[in-house]
């Protein structure tokens, strides 16, 4: 974002003249950064939340969870959305490290709902391709969805096993299968239910609804509202 | 009330001990519940994470089957979800006509969820103890609620947002003594099981800790996330974190199952990874051995 340069005077000069002994300060150069519109709105039509409500009370950050191993904590992530600082709202590690426990929301005194606001800019990031590296979530999500429109539940097996192949940790937490399977916790055998059809039509609405969400976040962003 | 018993994935998998523990109370308590014809997975974390139509269509599919019955749940994260969706489409018009285009059939949201914890502590209190045989006397434990039934309170309506008490009533019924703590609802870690299993091991370390602190001789759970991670993942804490725990941790549902001197195969204790049988068999309550005449009659 460019930001607008403006030159505040130099303070104090009338008063001096006028035979006080006010402070003086040289001129100053300031950069203007234009504060909320796109961002802001586009999670809050995506999501409901409203990150503009916050005033960094820092509450949220207090109770989160894994705000001291991730690289921001909520209430920085929120002023990022508000501010409208894109790179770094979408990029980061730690919208992928929330575990979606509202502890923050339940305590914000203005209800900003981050969570909500987490998974509109997860969405976002991965729509524009900026989403952080090294994060396994997304190709865990597509796979566990795609197990759902498939087969209607999920069979952990299949699903631990196609995440390990595509994102290539064999080794990580090799003994948990085994030893699952002998506790009777992984059956073989995964059940499948009917009405496969309507699954289809579920996902595919899902999807042609989101591909219309993305075209009018294009359009409409700047304005306020609208339904999640 | 007439219910209908929404599974969900883990109970079918990972969590069977849930299911088949959660079954016995129900039988002993004389509570009616068939499981839902057809249902499909609720999309979970991974629906709202990704899609929001889909994060609440799925769920709408599955109550739309409820047919006026409410849906009794015992996995927290499908409650979670299924209550989350019901929010949304009651509340919002657009939601609801885009939930009906995806799924085929109008949706109102107004189809009534309930945990089982609701259910057993606020509905059938009195049957819950009128079958209890076999006080858990001396079993202290720390009721661990975790994020989901609790929060947001708004949405979920289950109980304190901070300090829930459902499962400590139910506890203290059976004849455990609950501890006091202030972990009940921190997280654990939940979903990221498979993606990134540092955050369990941190998140579950304090929790287990505190649990410990608290002078708490095990952990009863409601949550198949929360039950893995606790239980299954104490090994890997150990290895990696040098902390050692071995401290037992169930279902909620087995340990009522064990008061009301349910069959052993019932409550599956030995799918659990740490081996809570010398505990038990420490405080007089081995489930293999049938409880004393005294006990039944306290
Ligand atoms: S608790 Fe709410 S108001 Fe306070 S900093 Fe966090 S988001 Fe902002
Ligand atoms: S929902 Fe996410 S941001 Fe909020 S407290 Fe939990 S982990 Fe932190």
């Amino acid at each position: 974002m460019t930001p607008v340069t403006e030159t505040l005077p130099a303070t104090g000069a009338a008063a001096a003249q006028a035979g006080g002994a006010a402070p003086q300060s040289a001129a100053v150069t300031v950069e203007i950064f234009e504060v909320g519109g796109g961002l802001a709105a586009e999670v809050r039509a995506a999501s409901g939340a409203s990150p503009m409500a916050c005033y960094q009370c820092t509450k949220c950050s207090s109770g989160c969870p894994v705000a001291a191993r991730a690289d921001l904590m909520p209430h920085e992530l929120v002023r990022l959305v508000q501010t409208g600082q894109r790179g770094s709202a979408l990029g980061n590690r730690f919208i992928w490290e929330c575990t979606s426990c509202h502890t923050c929301v339940t305590r914000c005194p203005q209800q900003v709902d981050i969570p909500a606001m987490n998974d509109a800019l997860r969405e976002i990031g991965r729509r524009e391709g900026v989403a952080a590296k090294g994060t396994a979530v997304p190709v865990f999500n597509e796979i566990f969805l795609e197990t759902v429109r498939k087969r209607g539940r999920i069979h952990e097996i299949s699903l631990m096993a196609s995440f390990k192949l595509r994102t290539r940790r064999l080794l990580d937490d090799m003994d948990k299968a085994p030893a699952m399977f002998s506790k009777g916790k992984l059956p073989l055998l995964g059940e499948r239910v009917g009405e496969k059809a309507k699954r289809e039509q579920i996902f595919r609405k899902a999807v042609a609804a989101a591909a219309a969400q993305a075209g009018d976040a294009k359009g409409t962003s700047g304005q306020q509202g609208g339904s999640r | 009330m007439s219910y209908v018993f929404y599974p969900g994935c883990s109970l079918d998998g990972t969590a069977k001990d849930f299911y088949s523990s959660t079954s016995a109370v129900a039988a002993k308590v004389g509570l009616e519940m068939p499981e839902m014809e057809g249902w499909i997975c609720c999309g979970s974390t991974a629906a709202h994470n990704s899609d929001p139509l889909l994060a609440d269509a799925l769920p709408a599919f599955n109550l739309q089957k409820a047919a006026g019955k409410t849906v009794a749940v015992a996995c927290a994260s499908c409650y979670s979800r299924l209550k989350m969706a019901n929010h949304h489409i009651a509340s919002d018009p657009v939601v609801r006509q885009r939930v009906a285009a995806a799924t085929g059939a109008h949706y109102d949201g107004a189809t009534p969820v309930l945990h089982l914890l609701e259910i057993l502590g606020r509905q059938m209190e009195a049957d819950v103890e009128a079958a209890v045989v076999r006080p858990l006397s001396g079993l202290k434990v720390a009721c661990y609620y975790g994020c989901l039934l609790s929060r947001p309170p708004e949405v979920t309506q289950f109980d304190d947002a901070e300090d829930p008490t459902l499962m400590d009533r139910l506890l203290e019924t059976a004849g455990a003594t609950v501890v006091d703590w202030p972990h009940k609802t921190e997280c654990c870690g939940a979903s990221f099981s498979i993606t990134d299993p540092e955050i369990i091991l941190d998140l579950s370390d304090r929790i287990l800790e505190m649990a410990r602190l608290a002078g708490a001789d095990c952990i009863a759970t409601a949550c198949p996330l929360c039950e893995l991670n606790l239980d299954m993942r104490q090994k890997d804490i150990a290895a990696k974190r040098g902390h050692r725990y071995d401290l037992p941790v169930f279902y909620f549902t087995q340990l009522l199952g064990i008061a009301m001197g349910a069959a052993p195969k019932d409550l599956s204790l030995g799918s659990l990874f740490v081996d809570p049988h010398p505990l038990l068999r420490s405080k007089g309550l081995d489930p293999d051995k049938q409880p004393r005449v005294a006990e039944v009659t306290r």
